[in-house]
């Protein structure tokens, strides 16, 4: 009886936040981990088979804005690609090449690092792209978890993934692992979101884990080596200024 | 040669060794270019003449923070070439020639941190967002030490930049910036030291630019007014303008667009073919307008796509075309003659370049990945009125530290076009990339 009164009070609460909240919970989760002006510096590595295939060190500024996140990147490591500079403002990806001064103005397939595209590499959080579609309760590698239905808002249904399916620990918000799909429903990527610390009071992860929708032995690992605050005014994030940039290690 | 090899390799080590205790940026590139070309004999002959020209290259940059907002930063570039002229009839009796310069030299001040900037000293100005050619580049340089391009682009890998002072205002959305470069004129005689500093600037010039972001539109708006000093050759004030735009389309592409023309312009046109005369003219307001696409799919290092047709205003069309190809025709075969005609003809063909003749040209290049770090492109320019055309092919190999590349260049044409009246025939370019 007192099982059944607990299930009964669970699927009513539930029901209450998913009538009213499931798109305020996401947006709490989001500002959960979330540095408005935040700095890093992280290792973006790729696999195949258990071998790396490459990998890029990157330092970079993120503004996280009410229009949306831009990111200004600096590839640091291997030495054939330091010194190249990338503006990532929305869908608009700009490249500059070292010695030039002509920032490229890329489509964003062209940007991809590994398995990781620059969404990934720019992306806080979900409830500024997405709607909630559907929010359950699952119990995922032994912990409870909420699970959002995401799909692309109007005005993104063109983006890379127009489905995303999006696991949250129930007890700490903490997001746990993803599955990102194309609007047919085919899966593109999985993330595992890993090795939570506490930066500027947020509680973030420093490792994710994206693997290959269509063969699971190509994988990247992004891991941040650091992260700080660090406050660009909004300008600081248009082409042209990414020659004037210049990047710093997180403090 | 092997003086030359030894000479880069003493250069990289050096370079290397700098890097570590300077911490400054350093690529150094060595090219081997075999060649085949064109020259003429007496008696009108042409005669197949292949050579070997050698180039190591090398760029250091470095950026230094002063204090608070002020840095200061330069690229400084050097050469050894065994053959400069590109020319296989031309070989430069020392063997080898040294060139340096500094490309780009400065001091920046963010008055208003990413607001407003204020840059002092030699600046590359590079508005143009075209591959093949650039038509808002209005204050550009040929590619230092005129090494020839393996990929088609109108830009050397290196570019030099021009002496000035540039101040940028960014608000909101909108770039306005403004360079102004004064004019630089030394005589031959002058201090050798100014020739390393910068190449001269023989006007005064004042760009203006005006960039704005729309949506997911890039626009550029520019005015570049020109003047010779008071008492000059040309007192008068020049104006030149352009626009162009780019802009997203999907995931996959980005379509860039251009124009640009000037209140006049000085040509050479050929008055007779066959008594090789020709005259100066000026032209008002020719548009030099590109159009253009790059497409990707799965990532650059899977496939991209890109095009660009170009409009050249300045270029001949019809009759006057085929004038400028027989005159052409003409003065290779009076210079092979050594004939009276032949001696001092002017290059009519490439008085601005190549590619330069007409007035509307293609280029498309196919790039894509055979391996994790082996790339492939295959590029072609066609005159599109002669269909004469030029193509390449080239694979490299990258990894962490260095690249090799190897490009082959041809050039197709029948005799009385572009490409079949260039000397080249083909173009071999060996060459390995050292990153520090």
């Amino acid at each position: 009886m007192k099982i059944l009164f607990a299930c009964l009070i669970s699927c009513l609460a539930l029901g209450a936040l998913g009538a009213q909240s499931s798109a305020e919970l996401l947006a709490r989760i989001d500002e959960r981990r979330t540095i408005p002006d935040m700095s890093f510096d992280m290792r973006i590595t790729s696999f195949e088979s258990g071998k790396q295939k490459d990998y890029n060190v990157l330092r970079g500024d993120v503004k996280v804005t009410e229009a949306g996140n831009s990111v200004l990147v600096y590839f640091s490591e291997p030495a054939s690609v330091k010194g190249r500079k990338m503006l990532m403002d929305g869908r608009v990806v700009y490249y500059l090449f070292p010695r030039t001064r002509n920032p490229i103005r890329l489509s964003p397939l062209q940007v991809l690092l590994g398995e990781t595209s620059n969404g990934d590499v720019a992306r806080t959080g979900f409830a500024k792209d997405y709607d909630v579609s559907a929010f359950s309760e699952e119990l995922r590698e032994g912990a409870d978890c909420y699970l959002f239905k995401l799909d692309a808002k109007a005005d993104r249904k063109d983006s890379t993934y127009a489905k995303v399916d999006f696991w949250v620990e129930k007890v700490s918000l903490r997001p746990v692992y993803a599955e990102f799909s194309a609007a047919d429903g085919k899966l593109l990527k999985k993330a595992v979101y890993e090795d939570y610390r506490t930066v500027e009071g947020k509680d973030l992860p420093y490792t994710l884990d994206i693997t290959d929708g269509d063969d699971p032995q190509k994988h990247t690992t992004m891991v941040y080596l650091g992260i700080g605050r660090k406050s660009l005014p909004e300008t600081a994030f248009r082409r042209d200024y990414l020659d004037e940039w210049t990047p710093e290690l997180p403090r | 040669m092997s003086r030359i090899l030894l000479a880069c390799i003493a250069v990289v080590l050096a370079l290397a060794s700098v890097q570590r205790a300077q911490g400054l940026e350093v690529e150094a590139d060595l090219d081997v270019f075999p060649a085949a070309s064109l020259a003429q004999e007496g008696g009108g002959q042409s005669m197949q003449v292949e050579a070997t020209r050698i180039v190591a290259q090398s760029a250091i940059s470095h950026k230094q923070a002063l204090g608070e907002g002020l840095t200061l930063s330069g690229t400084a570039w050097l050469d050894a070439d065994s053959l400069p002229s590109d020319s296989p009839l031309a070989v430069p009796a020392t063997k080898l020639d040294m060139n340096a310069r500094l490309l780009e030299f400065g001091l920046e001040w963010e008055a208003l941190p990413g607001a407003l900037i204020l840059d002092l000293g030699k600046k590359i100005i590079h508005p143009s967002s075209g591959f093949f050619k650039t038509p808002l580049n209005m204050l550009s340089r040929p590619a230092v030490g005129d090494v020839p391009s393996s990929t088609a682009a109108s830009v050397g890998k290196w570019e030099e930049g021009w002496v000035g002072a540039d101040l940028t205002w960014l608000v909101g959305k909108l770039t306005v910036a403004n360079f102004f470069s004064p004019r630089l004129d030394w005589g031959q005689g002058a201090d050798q030291v100014l020739q390393y500093i910068s190449q001269q600037q023989s006007e005064y010039d004042d760009l203006l630019r005006l960039g704005l972001h729309i949506g997911e539109v890039d626009l550029r708006l520019l005015a570049l007014g020109s003047a010779d000093s008071i008492g000059g050759a040309d007192p008068n004030l020049h104006i030149q303008t352009g626009a162009g735009l780019d802009v997203n389309v999907g995931d996959s592409l980005t379509v860039r667009a251009e124009i640009s023309a000037a209140d006049s312009t000085e040509r050479l046109y050929v008055v007779d073919a066959t008594r090789m005369t020709s005259q100066a003219e000026s032209v008002a307001w020719a548009p030099r307008a590109l159009l253009g696409f790059t497409w990707a799919e799965g990532g650059a290092k899977d496939l991209s796509v890109m095009a660009e047709y170009y409009y050249n205003g300045l270029g001949f069309v019809g009759s006057d075309y085929d004038r400028l190809m027989q005159y052409s025709g003409n003065s290779l075969a009076a210079a092979g003659r050594n004939v009276a005609g032949g001696q001092g003809v002017a290059d009519i063909l490439d008085q601005y370049g190549s590619f330069e003749a007409a007035r509307h040209y293609g280029f498309a290049r196919v790039a894509g990945n055979i391996e994790d770090d082996l790339t492939a492109q295959l590029w072609v320019v066609t005159n599109l009125q002669d269909l004469s055309c030029m193509t390449g092919a080239v694979l490299t190999y990258t990894r962490d530290a260095w690249a090799v590349s190897g490009a082959l260049v041809d050039a197709w044409g029948g005799s009385n076009t572009e490409e079949g009246l260039s000397p080249l025939l083909w173009r071999l370019d060996l060459e390995l990339s050292l990153f520090f």
